[in-house]
């Protein structure tokens, strides 16, 4: 709770440094914060308490992930230096990134369903204007809209399911509803089917899972680059962090039923993410077709729904996040034009950071010793608990598809530059976060149990 | 009892209104002119193309204006019970009003209701 | 003896090169390494018979256990049969030659040491671990490196080949993943320890299940029939000393995973599948032997020679008899070494004339004879001449083979004994043509071995005769294990 309220209280403060001119320090405020945010929730740990007439709950999950969130945040400041360099914008840029971190830990922590539509609105409606804050850029306000049409229309299925539940049940407290479903297991009314497929088409819509995605990689190519590392890591992170939290409190009992749509939408995404994945030419593009993919297996571990998933989220979560991260700090400094053929020479300029984007790389592409190989491995096996054995076999096919785009980046960067090309150079801020995210990236992997098992 | 309503509800809704199309289409006979296509504009022609460009400045003062809108609509309820809620609830809403005037302060001074 | 040694030493050989200023730097400490590496395995030798002589029947020594991640159950355990550490002599063999052969590597020296390091770090865990997890997790280390070598420092058609090699390589090692989960539950033992899954007994219908997973998923490495299709392509793309690694190292790691794995938990599904994997067996030694007949260019005779030699290992496994296994082992050894050797020579030679077609070679007998020694030495080798390994190891397998009484068995050995006439003409006739008669002209005056490829060969050579002159020692070595491997295969079966 108290991290919640830091985080408000420090985006009115980033607003407010527009009024009393404390501009030049609004960084320094701004990681101060978020630093004491982290900190309140790591004292906060092992506790359980609810605030607000059970508006919010504050358990081991929500702190989890809101730790997950504002470490990802301290990283991502690292890349985006120069996108708060403009003494005009930071303050309101600071301001949002504020709101949708509050509504990223609100997705966390809710444990009412109208808490839960609050947070998905303030994390979104910062989204959009993120999206859109290249004025310079018209494919900038391409993607705001892209992103505010089918967002808006997918808020629209989610309160409709809402109000389907609630119609059904009288609550809107996950556990009242909760309760009345396994009071009514038996006969069930269609209106709670009903909702229940409305929340998913919405919830599908906003993590971008076939056949639902259509909007993301127009938004991912089009947003400035440090917006887009922020979607597709701290905001995919939070939108599943609510999915998780929604459906396995309220709905878990009658997982028969929904878990066949997740793993259809699963595979679908798996395989159709990293198959579009493989015909880009443009990194930031394939970046968000990858991110789309890795959304399909997320969605296998919402659907497997036993006590693995919960850990196997979280740990996937934060190995595909941090390495995301790091690649786009590449992309950011690859400018205008995101080809893949212009990475041909980093390697030879710059031999060190090349082999940690290798190693980040091939995180995402699941291989171990790397995080990201336990996150699909820890996937795996909850699905294998929950007898969903031909999901797994479409994920560990479609990671092979995976496989092959991941190893085109490095075979790129490890290519001889073509003649009077500009090589990318990376700045310190850039090298630092490239080093950071594969650090973590690595210690993930040879220790995972540092955050597989706290939850 | 429930189900079958939205049932109906669904059928009559999909009935109602594509049954007014198709009426529209079969009963009617068209004699398309060019006065009748024309936008109906208090009789008068239309002068330029209908895609004008408003003043950003209209966006931004409605948008002001919603905010406090929506601040009423928080504040009705609040007000019609306020003898019961008491103390503490007076103070929440006045935590409220003072973000709101934060947020005033702030659109006033990136100047949004500077009339450009 | 402390088999961690083993994957610390190729480790910090591997991060050192990195920190290294030039690339005479990043040689010396690379060799230093390997021989370190070279000197560890053959102390770990005789340690190990010293252990067997002094009574110790444990089935594996220098055991050790450690919790990894607790959560799955995940441990870190070691230890080393007599199977294990005739793998892992030669994995040390190879990598000492192999660093030796890639000694004038100057293009991005430090990554390309850097990598064949890991892969070495890869190989070694592979062969000493005992929990299938890690066993699983060595393997896809020894994949990576592979993809980088071949698609930067490789020739010809570099960016398919390495492509095509990673993708049936990870799509091998993502059976083996499925294989693996689903023993961890379904066995009812919920462990990834080798040792204690091999005390349960696994359900016949599970082994049925997941055992051909297993099996194919570690086969795609050793090339069975119809997944071999990635060996010519990336041994002829590849760099000297990545081929020498592929065939001589990576290749083996599918062998040793079919038995130590597959075979050796599953022995019930083992007995029930042997007639297909003989039958595959069978197909891939002609198919590679007569392929080979086809093939001009000197990487891709060797390549698919290698996919019918591989068929031998296979071949062994799926006979299931202590001779034929023994066998089996004894191949993976002496092809790996000769394999390692004719490649090691092919690099040397393609150097000098800039050229790996038969035709266009001619007389270099003449010219540098000492590669071409080698180069004979190799071929005969492979053709199974007595007094090199290779004569000795496929006729444990063949012996092994006739053991068994049944019609199609005896087919597919003598099928099997057929095939090394095919290997004697085609290697007879490539060696012909490359050193005998007139010396074709190229454009640098050809020169003869330098000291490193003198080394290199050396080692290798030596490797050879000493299997193939006085074998009873690497059959004294993997007899046990074998033996152990049969004892579940006979009692479970009955």
């Amino acid at each position: 709770m108290n991290t919640l309220i830091t985080v408000s209280l420090l985006g009115i403060a980033a607003m407010l440094s527009e009024v009393f001119r404390f501009k030049k320090f609004i960084q320094t405020v701004f990681i101060a914060a978020v630093t004491g945010a982290t900190g309140l929730a790591v004292l906060d740990w092992g506790t359980s308490y609810s605030y607000f007439r059970f508006m919010v709950l504050f358990d081991d999950y929500a702190l989890a992930f809101s730790i997950l969130f504002l470490v990802l945040t301290l990283i991502w400041l690292l890349l985006s230096q120069e996108y708060f360099c403009n003494e005009n914008t930071r303050a309101d840029y600071f301001a949002l990134i504020s709101f949708s971190l509050a509504g990223a830990i609100i997705l966390s922590s809710f444990s009412d369903l109208s808490m839960f539509f609050i947070g998905i609105e303030i994390l979104s409606v910062s989204a959009y204007v993120l999206a859109g804050s290249n004025r310079s850029d018209i494919r900038s306000a391409e993607a705001a809209l892209k992103y505010f049409l089918p967002g808006a229309f997918s808020t629209g299925f989610l309160l409709f399911g809402m109000a389907l539940i609630y119609g059904a049940t009288g609550s809107f407290n996950l556990s009242n509803i909760s309760l009345w479903i396994i009071a009514n297991h038996s006969n069930l009314p269609v209106m709670v089917n009903a909702g229940v497929v409305f929340l998913i088409t919405g919830l599908l819509f906003k993590i971008a899972a076939m056949p639902f995605h259509n909007w993301a990689p127009d938004v991912y190519d089009g947003s400035p680059t440090p917006v887009t590392a922020y979607m597709s890591t701290i905001i995919k992170a939070a939108s599943f962090a609510a999915f998780y939290r929604l459906f396995v409190s309220c709905f878990s009992i009658m997982a028969d039923w929904w878990t066949p749509l997740l793993v259809i939408a699963a595979a679908i995404t798996m395989i159709g993410g990293n198959i579009t994945a493989v015909y880009q030419n443009n990194l930031k593009r394939m970046l968000a077709y990858s991110s789309i993919a890795h959304s399909g297996y997320l969605l296998l571990a919402v659907a497997a729904i036993n006590q693995l998933s919960k850990p196997a989220m979280l740990f996937y979560l934060a190995a595909y996040s941090v390495a995301s991260l790091g690649m786009f700090t590449l992309v950011n400094r690859m400018g205008n034009e995101q080809q893949l053929d212009k990475l041909k020479g980093f390697a030879h300029d710059n031999p060190f950071y090349a082999a940690l984007i290798t190693l980040l790389t091939l995180s995402m592409a699941g291989i171990p010793p790397l995080a990201g190989f336990f996150g699909k491995y820890y996937v795996f096996l909850s699905s294998i608990r929950s007898d969903l054995i031909w999901p797994v076999i479409v994920a560990v096919i479609a990671s092979l598809i995976g496989v092959y785009y991941y190893f085109r980046i490095v075979y790129n960067m490890y290519s001889k530059p073509a003649a009077s090309a500009h090589v990318v150079s990376l700045s310190g801020f850039d090298k630092s976060a490239i080093l950071i995210t594969a650090l973590l990236t690595l210690l993930l992997g040879i220790a995972p149990a540092l955050i597989a098992d706290i939850i | 009892m429930g189900e079958s309503a939205i049932l109906v509800l669904i059928i009559s809704a999909v009935v109602f209104s594509a049954g007014g199309i198709l009426a529209g289409k079969l009963l009617v006979k068209s004699k398309p002119s060019k006065v009748k296509s024309e936008a109906y504009e208090c009789g008068v022609q239309t002068i330029g193309k209908s895609w004008v460009q408003f003043n950003v400045g209209y966006y931004l003062f409605a948008l002001i204006f919603l905010i406090f809108d929506v601040e009423l609509v928080f504040l009705y309820p609040w007000a019609v019970a306020a003898k019961q809620l008491g103390w503490v609830a007076l103070i929440e809403v006045i935590i409220f009003l003072f973000i709101l005037f934060l947020g005033f302060l702030y659109a006033h001074k990136k100047g949004a209701l500077r009339w450009m | 003896m402390n088999l961690t040694l083993l994957l610390i030493i190729p480790l910090l050989t591997a991060v050192g090169v990195l920190f290294c200023r030039n690339a005479q730097q990043v040689r010396w400490l690379s060799l230093a390494g390997a021989a370190v590496q070279f000197i560890l395995v053959m102390a770990l030798l005789f340690a190990f018979y010293a252990a067997r002589s002094n009574g110790n029947t444990d089935a594996f020594l220098f055991s050790e256990r450690c919790m990894w991640f607790a959560p799955l159950n995940i441990q870190f355990i070691t230890g080393a049969d007599g199977i294990s550490v005739s793998m892992l002599l030669l994995t040390a063999a190879v990598v000492l030659a192999g660093v030796l052969v890639s000694w004038k590597e100057e293009t991005m020296a430090k990554e390309f040491f850097f990598l064949l390091h890991l892969l070495a770090f890869g190989a070694y865990g592979f062969f000493i671990s005992l929990d299938v997890f890690t066993l699983f997790f060595f393997l896809e280390i020894a994949v990576i490196p592979k993809y980088l070598l071949i698609g930067i420092w490789g020739s010809g058609r570099k960016e398919y080949s390495a492509n095509k090699l990673a993708l049936m390589l990870m799509g091998g090692s993502a059976l083996v993943l499925i294989g693996m989960l689903g023993m961890y539950y379904q066995s009812g033992a919920n462990t990834f320890d080798l040792i204690r899954l091999s005390e349960v007994h696994i359900p016949y219908a599970t082994q049925l299940q997941f055992f051909p997973l297993l099996f194919l998923g570690f086969g795609v490495f050793t090339a069975i029939f119809p997944f071999h299709t990635w060996v010519p392509d990336g041994h002829s793309a590849a760099p000297t000393a990545g081929s020498m690694f592929l065939a001589g190292i990576s290749m083996k790691l599918g062998g040793y995973g079919c038995l130590r794995v597959a075979t050796y938990l599953m022995p019930d599904a083992a007995a029930y599948y042997a007639p297909y994997i003989i039958g595959l067996a069978t197909i891939a030694i002609i198919y590679g032997a007569f392929a080979t007949l086809m093939q001009t260019d000197l990487k891709y005779i060797n390549a698919y020679s290698s996919v019918s030699h591989c068929g031998f290992v296979l071949l062994g496994i799926g006979m299931l008899n202590q001779t034929a296994i023994t066998g089996a082992v004894m191949q993976m050894v002496s092809h790996g070494l000769m394999t390692a050797l004719f490649f090691a020579v092919i690099g040397m030679i393609y150097q000098r004339t800039h050229t790996r077609m038969v035709r266009q070679m001619g007389g270099l007998l003449k010219a540098m004879p000492f590669i071409m020694t080698v180069f004979f030495i190799a071929g005969l080798t492979s053709l199974g001449l007595p007094g090199f390994s290779g004569f000795v190891a496929e006729m444990t397998v063949l012996m092994g083979a006739w053991q068994n009484p049944k019609t199609m068995y005896r087919i597919a050995t003598i099928l099997a004994c057929a095939s090394i006439v095919v290997t004697a003409v085609y290697i007879l006739r490539a060696t012909g043509q490359v050193a005998m008669g007139p010396l074709k002209q190229h454009d640098e005056p050809l020169n003869d071995a330098r000291w490193y490829e003198k080394l290199a060969a050396f080692i290798l050579i030596a490797g050879i005769v000493a299997i193939g002159v006085a074998p009873f020692w690497l059959n004294d070595l993997i007899t046990p294990g074998a033996k152990i491997i049969m004892q579940k295969i006979v009692s479970l079966s009955r």
